[in-house]
């Protein structure tokens, strides 16, 4: 459905604006809990979105970061205290190091090694996290304080609903603002042709840098939030399961295209839910989507999101 | 002083030598040629110069500074822009973001720049876009600047690569085998475009060709190498005129000067 001319898109974005802002209005809380699962996957897929769809590295452990994220505010709030909106800037920087640690040497390597080692930082996030006093070791941490916007306390899970629709529409906008920039396009050029990224100038070890790093920064955001909202966070919820999620939704929708990454994660999180309640099926209902996405990937191997059409 | 000076260079590949003590000079303003029979190792010079290959021995300074040991990407931040044999584009973007990958040379925004989209970076943009545009003007291609660069026919990609080039505002320009694959009209234009970059922009041109009519047609100077070795240089009449440049390239290959 390539959109005709700017005045029809806008339209369809609007539409989809209102339709967003007013559904808790109607809707239960179970739904409204389902909806906002869709949206923190959109969050972590537009992360990933920007190492995996605009420079097209191979991250198998985009989990990490957004555990790194959860845990710095978790631990902020609960061992010393902090007011969540304050951790949020330490909780960028933290991914941020996080990312360069683990970035700085092995972004010179070739895209299959980063795979291998992200893979591997992820495990070894999540067992440090089993292991540690400070991460509250397999319990994890629990009963974090849920913050305060402008007097209101946001406990409700409308109230979640619109803080990460709010995130959402941040994160676009960044996703946006990358792609149409000098920084985005040498992310393009290293992810279609690295050696001809060099000859034209680009530092492709830097530029994978800044990719990873803003990734990760943006999987820790959303790790912060995650950590507020479910007020507990264990190991468990880090697991290489998650990293392969993030990255399916990602692939699923249409590797770099934004709307495709959003509907990849919708699809991904509403998806299994609808046919929970049917019966036998609900049983099996993973191996049906299993299925499903063996089918789409052999019929869309591109995404399902379409080939942006050639303008004239 | 030369523009470019190469010294010695040798480059050996786990003893196989593919360039031999191999010493030339390319004037500033100057459009020079280096052929040579296949596997006589020009490419491999041209890998050299861009950083993309170690050399094992020699120097090769640009404008008085070595070029060893840099990264190609380095080199190209010097003004030394390449093409590749087998034209390498960016694929799945289009033509015109192909050409604007050139102006990342010239342009400096970097991610804050992309986040808080500032004034100095919309003006840079802004530039950005008009030497593209500029760019693909020059070459013929504006009209179809929006196509996926994958689309295109290959004469097609051909230009856009010299565009992109171009876009770089280079100070060295090394094209390697512009012409292969070409018909004869895209190679007359191809020659037109090579003597208006260095006339209208004093671009110096460095060019590996199989293309003899070419070769003769634009170059200045001629470098002719074989077995990694120099063994020739002049002008294009003097290397037509060279016994051993016949007797090692021209002679026993004839065919190479035509279509």
């Amino acid at each position: 459905m390539g959109f005709e001319n700017k005045r029809t898109k806008f339209a369809v974005l609007a539409a989809l604006f209102v339709l967003a802002a007013v559904l808790p209005l109607f809707l239960d809380n179970y739904t409204l809990n389902v909806l906002w699962n869709a949206m923190f996957y959109m969050l972590l897929a537009l992360g990933l979105n920007i190492i995996v769809g605009y420079t097209g590295l191979c991250d198998l452990g985009y989990a990490a970061k957004f555990a790194i994220g959860a845990y710095t505010t978790g631990i902020l709030i609960k061992t010393f205290g902090w007011n969540f909106w304050l951790t949020l800037p330490v909780s960028a920087l933290v991914s941020a190091l996080a990312a360069c640690v683990i970035g700085a040497p092995t972004l010179k390597l070739r895209s299959d090694y980063l795979a291998i080692v992200t893979l591997g930082f992820a495990e070894i996030v999540r067992i440090s996290a089993r292991n540690l006093d400070i991460t509250g070791s397999a319990s994890g941490i629990n009963a974090i304080e849920r913050p305060y916007f402008f007097g209101i306390h946001l406990t409700k899970i409308s109230h979640w609903y619109y803080v990460f629709f709010a995130l959402v529409i941040v994160f676009i906008i960044i996703s946006k603002r990358i792609r149409y920039s000098r920084f985005g396009r040498a992310l393009a050029f290293i992810r279609e042709d690295e050696d001809a990224a060099q000859a034209m100038g680009v530092n492709t070890t830097l530029f994978k840098l800044y990719a990873y790093i803003a990734g990760a920064v943006l999987g820790g955001i959303t790790g912060s939030f995650y950590a507020v909202k479910m007020t507990s966070i264990s190991p468990g919820s880090f697991d290489f399961t998650q990293s392969a999620n993030i990255l399916l939704a990602v692939i699923l929708g249409g590797m770099g295209k934004i709307p495709g990454v959003i509907v990849g994660a919708a699809f991904f999180a509403i998806f299994p839910e609808l046919f929970r309640d049917v019966p036998f099926v609900g049983n099996m209902r993973m191996l049906f989507f299993g299925l499903l996405l063996i089918v789409v990937m052999i019929n869309r191997p591109q995404g399902l999101w379409p080939e942006k059409p050639v303008k004239r | 002083m030369a523009l470019m000076q190469v010294s010695d260079l040798t480059m050996t590949f786990s003893g196989i030598t593919a360039i031999e003590n191999l010493t030339f000079n390319i004037e500033e303003g100057s459009i020079t040629s280096l052929i040579g029979p296949n596997g006589a190792g020009k490419t491999s010079v041209f890998n050299c110069m861009t950083g993309f290959y170690k050399a094992t021995n020699g120097n090769i300074t640009f404008q008085g500074e070595s070029l060893i040991n840099l990264k190609p990407y380095k080199i190209t931040q010097k003004g030394i822009i390449r093409t590749f044999q087998n034209v390498r584009l960016f694929k799945n973007l289009t033509v015109l973001e192909n050409v604007i990958s050139g102006t990342h040379r010239v342009t400096k925004q970097s991610v804050l720049g992309a986040l808080l989209k500032y004034p100095a970076q919309r003006r840079e943009e802004k530039e950005a876009l008009k030497i593209a545009e500029t760019c693909l003007e020059t070459v013929g291609l504006s009209e179809k600047k929006h196509q996926l660069a994958k689309n295109l026919s290959y004469g097609d990609q051909r230009r856009t690569e010299l565009a992109r080039a171009l876009a770089a505002k280079p100070k060295l320009l090394l094209l390697d085998e512009p012409a292969a694959g070409l018909n004869r009209e895209e190679k007359n234009k191809l020659a037109e475009h090579i003597h208006f970059f260095r006339d209208k922009f004093g671009i110096t041109v460095f060019l590996i060709e199989h293309d003899m009519d070419l070769v003769m047609k634009v170059s200045e100077k001629v470098v002719v190498v074989n077995f990694g070795g120099k063994i020739a240089e002049g002008t294009p009449e003097e290397i037509q005129a060279n016994r051993l440049v016949i007797e090692a390239y021209l002679g026993t290959d004839e065919d190479e000067g035509g279509l």
